[in-house]
């Protein structure tokens, strides 16, 4: 028979008679474990519903006008040695970048399957003038119907009709953030100054609003118009936008478009990596203090069990004198640290859960529209992982901090305490 | 022909210490010889200093000579490791101290059932109900599941009695078991040991000042700086 069971009740027995300070440090443990499992759901939770956000509303790669490598110079053919050549025209460096005859680049971006959608695009900055404002906007010039498979704005308006942008040949649609701005209203008309110094009108006759700030802070007019604006000609475009059917594909769909078109591409990931990092930062920093959250739990266990082993000496001394061995000295103090942080993991867990409950129900943003994109609550992850790693940490912690206490434990000599000399 | 159940064959035991970094080596027993039987009550006596508190850990494997052997029957204790101690002091011996060093967590039963179930030698069952007899013994049988705290120090010193014959030790060791009790706790200790020895033929070895309490064993060793100054069996 094995004196298991008596071991795990001398660890018990020993906790309990310290009720207040185990209490204690097991609420250590739980609070710790509990903002471990809030942060981590709350800052995946930003970074996926960020994430999701994108890949939702926006494209999923971006064709530009930059080209991959400059023009191969046109003054190398084949010529006989010692004939002369007449000159007429040199290499022209392309400082424009645009995609010219975007029709045919569509279709061969369209050529690969995993390509769904894609959206001409022309964008150029303009003055806008309204009343007394007068600022720099930039603009989007689209075809309504294609880009709104991009970008969903059908879905997101919270006045006028999508519809209008293509039936209004000087039609305006812009983002929430946008019209805010510059304080305009369905129906308002508005002056667009060119580069090139021409003036253009506009009426508005939507406004959107997606939750994401880069896209409500646009402005959306037909395609022909920006062309105008920006002085391209009708087979010029500066972007094409595109959807793949497998985003897991997009990197693959961005490098052979730039293989085959040579005008650059880039995917979603590529355009927002400097947000995704600054997320991923931020995590780092919120998971740093978190860690040192639950370390300061951990010096609570080690306390509780020092003090433990400090008051008990006597009591370790008789064990040992009456046939306790080393190790089952020890593994009654492990046994404490283990016991505190399972207790205090499975309360932080129950706490946890609640607070993500509740985080999750806390409004952030006035609702603006009721529309399912929308979402003006804090997007909380959601996995069974954040539960199990906060524990497992809560319990290496803990372990850590039982070995120093429970070796010192092992270590009484009976004989020192026995005699009185310690 | 009597039988040596305690045997000490030219024991020294030096404590090496170290004040200013310089090593002080204190010999405490410089080389002692003598043996216990079985069945007998002894006492050892001495000044404090004399060395008979360390004779006593050397009998119970709580201590090591530094040079000689120690025999506990025909075991030699002094070459053991300490989880092979370990094993010999839950199965051989019993002790009982000055304070009663019992568990403050646990009732006088479970204190008394700590040794037998500590190597697993009795069920959680049969040790109740052995612990149980062991109390009642001590007369303590009113006082089962009360905690030390609850308990007269004589009643203490009862239930820690109780829990060094838990394993029917070979050996009772005991130190200055009634230096914390008034007189008549003490003759109740005293009457409880001689009732042991002469009933259950209990070898019983006792550290103490108590003259009185001394004069009324079998045997008196009288310890003087380590050495035996004296041996008288009544």
């Amino acid at each position: 028979m094995r004196n298991n069971y008596q071991i795990l009740n001398i660890a018990l027995r020993q906790l309990t008679s310290r009720k207040r300070q185990t209490l204690l440090t097991i609420s250590g443990i739980g609070v710790g474990v509990m903002v471990l499992i809030s942060a981590v759901s709350l800052m995946d939770g930003l970074l996926s519903s960020f994430i999701d956000k994108i890949v939702n509303i926006a494209p999923h790669v971006v064709v530009s006008g930059e080209r991959m490598y400059s023009l191969v110079s046109d003054t190398l053919f084949e010529a006989e040695k010692g004939t002369a050549v007449n000159l007429i025209k040199n290499v022209e460096r392309q400082d424009e970048e645009m995609i010219k005859n975007f029709k045919r680049v569509e279709t061969l971006i369209k050529s690969d399957p995993q390509v769904s959608v894609t959206s001409p695009v022309v964008n150029v900055t303009v003055i806008a003038k309204f009343g007394t404002i007068s600022q720099p906007l930039e603009i989007f010039g689209i075809d309504p119907d294609r880009q709104d498979e991009i970008v969903k704005f059908s879905s997101n308006m919270i006045s006028g009709r999508f519809s209008e942008l293509e039936k209004t040949p000087d039609g305006l649609m812009l983002g929430t953030t946008a019209a805010k701005d510059f304080g305009l209203r369905l129906g308002d008309k508005l002056q667009f100054v060119s580069n090139l110094g021409k003036t253009f009108q506009v009426k508005v006759v939507g406004i959107y609003s997606t939750g994401i700030n880069d896209i409500d802070n646009n402005a959306y007019v037909n395609l022909r118009v920006a062309q105008n604006i920006a002085g391209y000609r009708p087979d010029e475009v500066s972007q094409i936008y595109l959807r793949v059917n497998d985003l897991k594909q997009d990197y693959a769909v961005a490098r052979t478009i730039e293989k085959e078109t040579n005008y650059k591409s880039k995917t979603w990931e590529e355009i927002s990596s400097s947000v995704i990092a600054l997320y991923k930062m931020i995590s780092m920093m919120v998971y740093f203090l978190v860690f040192f959250v639950i370390l300061v739990a951990g010096f609570g266990v080690a306390n509780v069990l020092i003090t433990n082993v400090l008051e008990k000496y006597r009591d370790i001394a008789i064990l040992k004198s009456i046939g306790y061995k080393k190790k089952e000295i020890t593994v009654i103090y492990i046994l404490q640290g283990t016991l505190v942080a399972l207790i205090g993991a499975a309360i932080g867990c129950l706490l946890g859960y609640v607070l993500i409950i509740i985080m999750s129900s806390i409004q952030i943003t006035p609702s603006e529209s009721n529309t399912s994109m929308r979402s003006d609550r804090l997007q909380m992850g959601k996995s069974p992982w954040y539960f199990v790693l906060a524990s497992l940490f809560a319990l290496v912690v803990s372990l850590v901090a039982s070995i120093g206490p429970a070796r010192g434990a092992a270590r009484v000599n009976p004989v020192e305490i026995l005699r009185g000399e310690r | 022909m009597p039988e040596a159940i305690i045997r000490f064959e030219h024991v020294s035991r030096t404590l090496i210490s170290k004040s200013n970094g310089v090593e002080v080596d204190t010999t405490i027993l410089p080389d002692l010889s003598f043996e216990i039987e079985r069945g007998e009550f002894t006492a050892i006596t001495g000044p404090s200093g004399s060395g008979k508190t360390t004779m006593l850990y050397l009998m119970g494997g709580l201590d090591k000579p530094t040079t000689g052997k120690v025999f506990l029957e025909d075991l030699e204790i002094s070459s053991m490791n300490e989880d092979e101690l370990s094993e010999v002091r839950n199965a051989k011996l019993g002790f009982v101290y000055q304070f009663h060093f019992l568990l403050p967590e646990f009732s006088s039963l479970e204190n008394v059932m700590m040794p037998m179930v500590a190597r697993g030698r009795y069920s959680a069952q049969q040790a109740r109900k052995k612990a149980t007899e062991l109390l009642s013994d001590v007369g303590l049988s009113d006082k089962l599941n009360s905690r030390p705290n609850q308990l007269s120090g004589g009643q203490q010193q009862r239930v820690a009695i109780a829990r060094a014959l838990a394993n029917d030790p070979l050996v009772l060791l005991t130190d200055e078991p009634t230096g914390n009790l008034d007189s008549k706790n003490s003759a109740m200790v005293f009457d409880l040991f001689k009732e042991l020895n002469e009933k259950h033929k209990q070898t019983i070895v006792v550290v103490t000042h108590d003259e009185a309490f001394a004069s009324k064993t079998q045997r008196i060793i009288h310890i003087l700086d380590g050495k035996v100054h004296s041996d008288t069996r009544m």
